[in-house]
């Protein structure tokens, strides 16, 4: 019997209506830890990686962790993988919540969606008990009214992830929601499971995870519990202020991405921070299933605002994406927003963006007078309506504008023309770190390989956050390979493991691979858990490039290569990529063009 | 006598106490088979963990019909003694808090026994949302009207 896993992958045929169960892959487990890595592990060995990524050839999996389901600090996480709709790169999203326990409580490590169902399906779980069910009457619903409706006609306690509208009408930046407010963002994960007809997954489980070594790793969970609860990061700023308490911060030294990344400082900052969050319409905080940092805001939209309701968020990246980047410095309208794209599950950073590189278009006079006269508000930068309306235009795909919203920023920018001023990579937005002021970010986005994003390799802890004397120059590009690859390769075993990220702002990886040794029993040493985590990422090299990606990809937009920052500490800078890009795929043991070298390979078992 | 009070304002609905729970009683993650619960209403913006506060006129021992439930004369502990629990699930229904739990697998009922005076949900829980505090048992309905009451922080 394995540890820390339940040892069952579900794979629902949803073509032909079939459930069937098939023991985990524990060979596979053991070389790729388990979520992402155990999940890219299946993707790339089941699908064709140039399939059409809204097609029926494609599969979306839902995948956990060995630590999902335990007390291990933040053990609750699962992961979405396909083909992504928006980057045709791989996706892997990553949510918490209490979903992902639930899956392991009713048995199962992995659920593989394949085929298309004919017509709208939601997947119940109960244990040995799963069900396609028919999901006519919850179409359409936004993800708050489905989990009620589906809660009532299965069971009080279910846990359900599911899309919204978003994800049905098959936007690209839609995401999968679970738990009505955790959302597994990246990548339109959501737009994936909606072109397979599914709405939900629901899950109650009265089962168990077992571990392999309950004495040590009882030990191993109570220090780090207290170490997470000493921790500056985790236990206080986090805590305090949730991650938005990075805004104050990123805006004062000028890479808050303003204005669609034409500022890297918003004049209006100020009521959007972390601070003004907590003092104003913070209620409480929420953690994820075994959670002790408790980042999550429970908030409520309160004073004298046109914007009214409550729910959860915002994190930091919503605040830019639906904020900053858009020109909006009102606190009520990026909550109002963002609660729009919990409900109607979208992921709020690329949503964001799209709208941000829209007004970019619109305000150069780029987008003809005629595609805007059909718009029911003005579409400029600092207009909150007109973020909320592009919103509603996106998710259900409105007029011609709307459709060409719900095809993410950077179809949008191409098709006016100016792909120069969608500001992403591999067709994803940039997270909320104007890389140049952060180049070792930068060179992270450019390689990221499920497109732009700051979990895959987040130097900024280097660039900015460590004190003083341990910190690696922002504006250098030295060492940023080194370090970038390092970043990379750590944050792919924390998203295996099923633990979140945040984590490890206390945590060292040793701490991290003694859980993981303890829960599952293998012996790994901390080198051999490094090398888990270089395996994940060069794999998940090896799916975007057999999906036709390579070193063209792995670039920025021109605006950062080329136009310098003006104000904060930041002025003057660009980022200097070729050379980090050169000397990143030496260190990773790749090509010129960014292929493996058959010795990397071979080092990494994956020849 | 000692027993594990809520402070549900401090509580972030996080669940590592059921986790802690069902490890040191079960040796897994079994949230199925816990003790301490969290009752999570995150729309509603209310959650807390809540476990046995062994009434003094505790309504689960009353309405045992085979006299499984009992209070222990030397700590004042409301426990169920297996050997006598037929899984009826009256003590669930009598229970005003919810917190009397049913085994699965042994199908018996089971309610907080506080790790034999060293709880793990306590220890677990780095928000201080539990307290296993020196406190007299009270009858539920005035324990009712003390949760009830507005925490004053």
């Amino acid at each position: 019997m394995p540890y820390g896993w339940v040892g069952t992958v579900l794979r629902v045929d949803l073509t032909n209506g079939r459930v069937s169960r098939e023991p985990l892959n524990l060979d596979w487990a053991r070389q790729f830890l388990g979520g992402r890595g155990l999940g890219t592990k299946y993707l790339y060995e089941e699908i064709d990686p140039r399939c059409d990524p809204l097609g029926p050839e494609n599969k979306v999996i839902f995948a956990t962790g060995p630590l999902t389901g335990t007390y291990a600090p933040t053990g609750g996480r699962y992961m979405v993988l396909c083909k992504s709709p928006l980057t045709d790169a791989i996706a892997c999203s990553n949510s918490g919540g209490y979903w992902g326990p639930e899956l392991k409580f009713a048995g199962y490590d992995m659920v593989i969606l394949e085929g298309k169902a004919p017509r709208p399906v939601y997947i119940w779980v109960y244990n040995d008990h799963v069900e396609i069910r028919d999901a006519s009457h919850v179409w359409g619903k936004d993800t708050a009214q489905t989990e009620d409706i589906l809660r009532s006609e299965t069971d009080p306690q279910a846990r359900v992830a599911g899309i919204g509208p978003a994800g049905e009408n098959l936007c690209r930046v839609a995401c999968v929601i679970n738990d009505k407010g955790r959302a597994a963002g990246r990548s339109g994960v959501g737009a994936a499971m909606g072109a397979k007809n599914v709405k939900a997954i629901v899950v109650r489980g009265t089962g168990a995870v077992p571990v392999a070594d309950p004495a040590t790793f009882s030990q191993l969970v109570m220090e780090s519990l207290q170490v997470i609860n000493q921790a500056p990061v985790t236990a206080h700023a986090l805590r305090g202020l949730g991650t938005a308490s990075t805004v104050g911060f990123t805006n004062s030294v000028g890479i808050l991405p303003t204005r669609n990344f034409q500022q890297g400082q918003f004049e209006q900052a100020q009521p959007i921070t972390g601070q003004a969050l907590a003092q104003t319409m913070l209620v409480r905080n929420k953690g994820c299933y075994s959670c002790p940092i408790g980042c999550a805001r429970v908030t409520e939209i309160r004073g004298p605002s046109k914007w009214q309701g409550k729910g959860e968020g915002p994190e930091y990246e919503t605040i830019f994406g639906l904020g900053s980047d858009c020109g909006v410095g009102d606190l009520a309208a990026v909550l109002y927003a963002n609660y729009l794209c919990n409900l109607w599950a979208m992921d709020t950073i690329s949503a964001g963006g799209t709208i941000a590189t829209a007004m970019e278009l619109a305000e150069k006079g780029y987008i003809p007078p005629e595609d805007l006269a059909e718009l029911p508000f003005e579409l400029k930068f600092g207009n909150a309506d007109a973020v909320v309306g592009c919103l509603e235009l996106m998710t259900f795909r409105k007029g011609k504008f709307g459709n060409l919203l719900a095809e993410g920023g950077y179809r949008l920018a191409e098709y006016y023309g100016h792909p120069e001023l969608f500001m992403g990579v591999k067709k994803q937005d940039f997270a909320a770190y104007d890389p140049r002021g952060a180049k070792g970010m930068g060179l992270g986005y450019a390689t990221s390989n499920r497109g732009a994003c700051h979990l895959r390799g987040y130097t900024m802890s280097v660039e900015w956050f460590a004190p003083p004397n341990q910190r690696l120059d922002p504006f250098s590009i030295e060492g940023k390979a080194q370090a970038q690859k390092a970043f990379q390769d750590k944050a792919a075993c924390e998203d295996s493991s099923g633990i979140c990220t945040f984590t490890t702002f206390a945590l060292p990886p040793d701490k991290l691979c003694a859980l993981y040794n303890a829960a599952t029993g293998e012996n790994l040493s901390l080198e051999e858990w490094n090398l888990a985590g270089e395996r994940i990422w060069t794999l998940e090299r090896m799916f975007n490039l057999r999906a036709g990606l390579g070193r063209k990809d792995d670039t920025l937009p021109p605006r950062m290569l080329k136009e310098p920052l003006t104000g904060g500490a930041v002025q003057g800078q660009v980022v200097e990529l070729e050379p980090m890009l050169d000397e990143y795929y030496r260190v990773r043991g790749w090509d010129e063009e960014g292929r493996p070298l058959p010795e990397t390979l071979a080092r990494l078992g994956l020849a | 006598m000692r027993m594990i009070l809520s402070h549900p304002e401090k509580c972030v609905a996080c669940h590592l106490c059921e986790g802690a729970c069902s490890f040191r009683h079960e040796n897994v993650f079994a949230p199925a088979k816990t003790r301490i619960w969290v009752f999570d209403f995150v729309e509603d913006q209310v959650y807390g963990a809540f476990t046995c506060f062994h009434c003094a006129d505790a309504p689960c021992l009353a309405n045992c019909p085979t006299y499984a439930i009992a209070r222990d004369p030397q700590t004042g502990q409301v426990f169920v003694n297996d050997d006598k629990c037929i899984g009826c699930k009256m003590c669930l229904v009598a229970c005003p808090f919810g917190v009397m739990g049913f085994h699965l697998d042994k199908h018996v009922a089971q309610n907080c026994d506080l790790c034999g005076g060293d709880p793990q949900c306590v220890k677990a829980c780095v928000y201080g949302a539990l307290e296993f505090a020196e406190v007299e048992p009270l009858p539920w309905e005035e324990r009712m009207a003390q949760l009830e009451t507005p925490a004053t922080v």
